[in-house]
């Protein structure tokens, strides 16, 4: 039982990092190389694939845009999304509930299934092919997840601290930007780890919404690069682009990987 | 405390609530009017078209190949995944050295998102340099001639495994964390009675999973219906559809083959069925079963 045990633990870690550790070690290959001996260490060594990937390969302009678009949706999404939780969480008033159900609703349904009149709108509006275009896209197929999350922290505040702070002459703004946000701190770092995440990953919306190139955010970068590699064989490059994907998210999961747990099962163990 | 914060309420909450009902809610309401059009993209001629999409839905088999395979998925890399992650959340209760490796790694494929897991289990089952086949021949088990993604009966269980390791960490958590919950009097008064380990599984820890297992299920019920990367970077939905699911065939109709008025009769049927099947699901898991007895 106990060796049994034992060996099925290595074995779960062996197939989790084997496959990331097969591209990490293709990346380094010249592309025969990753076909002919697929386990073998690089010889000779190749770091160029990385440059390849990256400025030929629009890896470096697709990073950039993702950078941007992941960023500036945070910027906007966690402020509108804090007061609209913020709101919905601690006042009483006609069409509360159908509010809120009406934001958690989007949590239910593939946001995908909207694809058709997602884009003719925004073609209307000129905003295809626009980083700012997805990025309001963004924020609004967002802010379920972030309202439900955030009604939840809000929630948890004591009622006394906002009768003391209104006591004292604090405005209901001055309440909320001064006191309430930075209580519900811890709430809006878990949105904002969670978001970035989906965001810096989202494919399908911006599939739909970038057609150029140029415009392109990492992930359609990539998948792009793996027809277009796949023809002329260049699988090293490749491989590298992919590390190149995974590494700001492997980075960022080392630091908060206790955290991300944590803050999953705040929202799923309530049931 | 009286507080009549009216004008509050209203600027706090209207930026979010413009932009979810400008951009989520009316782009719904637009597909389900849509889907009442025939309507190719690449045409201006927009005809009023009854039900007639509708019909069409029903009777196309690819609507009913794809319709399967998302089912396919749900329950059968279901089962599996559920299996794998309650015995790697029940072996990482003992906190020694692998369990703790595991423990920090688990999430990670999670992280790396699913267009690197497409594209990365899109190369491991290369027919030319893909570990997968390597192995499989190493085994001699043979191989298949034009490899696993365009082997008719190897496609699906592949992008299945692509789909497994993409999501097993989140559940060995859900599940590591639920076990915690279960008081450790429980375990100590079962092990005291002498009662063997599977009996303490079934008759304990199972039904106390209860929340946990509700939250699992629909949870994996609505991200096997969100499925669309791991798929459509894997294989395209094919070969010959064969591994089509929902929102592939979604993407293809629409905006591959610009058929907006049936592509969006798809949408909101696949929106009618998520909603009516997660449903069902909260319904039949409504009750909690350590209740009854108490």
């Amino acid at each position: 039982m106990k060796v049994l045990r034992g060996l099925f633990l290595w074995a779960c870690v062996l197939a989790v990092v084997l496959p990331l550790l097969w591209v990490v070690l293709g990346s380094f290959k010249p592309s025969l190389q990753v076909i002919a001996d697929p386990w073998g260490l690089p010889s000779p060594f190749k770091p160029q694939n990385y440059h390849e990937a990256w400025t030929e390969a629009a890896i470096g302009t697709g990073f950039l845009n993702s950078l941007i678009v992941t960023l500036t949706t945070l910027l906007i999404l966690l402020p509108i999304g804090a007061m609209a939780s913020y709101v919905l969480a601690r006042f009483k008033f006609w069409g509360r509930t159908f509010i809120a159900n009406t934001f958690l609703a989007g949590m239910m349904f593939p946001v995908f299934l909207v694809m058709i009149p997602l884009f003719l709108l925004m073609r209307t509006l000129g905003l295809t092919n626009s980083l700012g275009g997805l990025i309001i896209v963004y924020v609004a197929y967002s802010l379920s997840f972030t309202i439900f999350v955030l009604q939840g922290f809000f929630q948890a505040i004591p009622v006394e601290l906002e009768e003391a702070s209104l006591l004292d002459g604090c405005s209901e703004s001055a309440l909320f930007w001064r006191v309430m946000l930075p209580i519900a701190k811890p709430g809006l770092i878990v949105v904002g780890i969670f978001n970035a995440i989906g965001l810096w990953n989202e494919y399908g919306l911006a599939l739909v919404l970038m057609t150029e190139k140029s415009q392109r955010t990492l992930p359609l970068a990539i998948a792009d690069l793996s027809q277009t590699q796949q023809y002329q064989a260049d699988y090293g490059a490749l491989f590298a682009a992919l590390v190149i994907v995974m590494v700001p998210l492997l980075v960022l999961y080392w630091f908060i990987k206790d955290r991300l747990k944590e803050s999953m099962l705040a929202g799923s163990l309530k049931g | 405390m009286q507080r009549r914060p009216g004008w509050f309420i209203a600027g706090f909450l209207a930026p979010a609530l413009l932009l979810y009902v400008g951009l989520v809610l009316f782009p719904l309401q637009q597909a389900v009017q849509i889907s009442f059009f025939q309507w190719r993209g690449t045409s201006s001629v927009v005809k009023p078209a009854g039900t007639a999409n509708y019909q069409q839905v029903i009777r196309d088999p690819v609507f009913y190949e794809a319709l399967g395979n998302n089912a396919w998925m749900a329950i059968v890399v279901g089962l599996v995944v559920f299996a794998v992650a309650m015995l790697a959340a029940h072996a990482l209760k003992k906190r020694d050295r692998p369990a703790k490796i595991l423990d920090a790694l688990v999430l990670v494929p999670m992280a790396v998102s699913s267009v690197v897991a497409a594209l990365l289990w899109q190369f491991m089952f290369h027919p030319q340099m893909g570990p997968v086949p390597e192995l499989q021949k190493l085994l001699g088990l043979g191989e298949f001639q034009s490899g696993w993604l365009a082997t008719p009966a190897a496609a699906l269980p592949a992008v299945g495994v692509a789909l497994a390791w993409l999501s097993i960490g989140f559940y060995v958590v859900l599940f590591g964390a639920g076990m915690q919950q279960i008081p450790g009097e429980v375990m100590e008064s079962a092990d005291m009675d002498g009662i063997p380990g599977w009996a303490k599984f079934w008759r304990i820890t199972w039904p106390l999973l209860w929340t946990v297992r509700r939250t699992a299920v629909i949870y994996w019920f609505i991200s096997v219906m969100n499925t669309f990367a791991i798929v459509y970077l894997m294989t395209k939905g094919g070969p010959d559809h064969r591994t089509e699911v929902m929102l592939t065939y979604l993407y293809i109709t629409a905006v591959e083959n610009s058929q907006y008025g049936y592509g969006s009769a798809l949408a909101v049927v696949n929106l009618v069925l998520v909603l009516a099947i997660s449903g069902l699901l909260m319904w039949l898991m409504r009750r909690d079963p350590t209740e009854a007895r108490a």
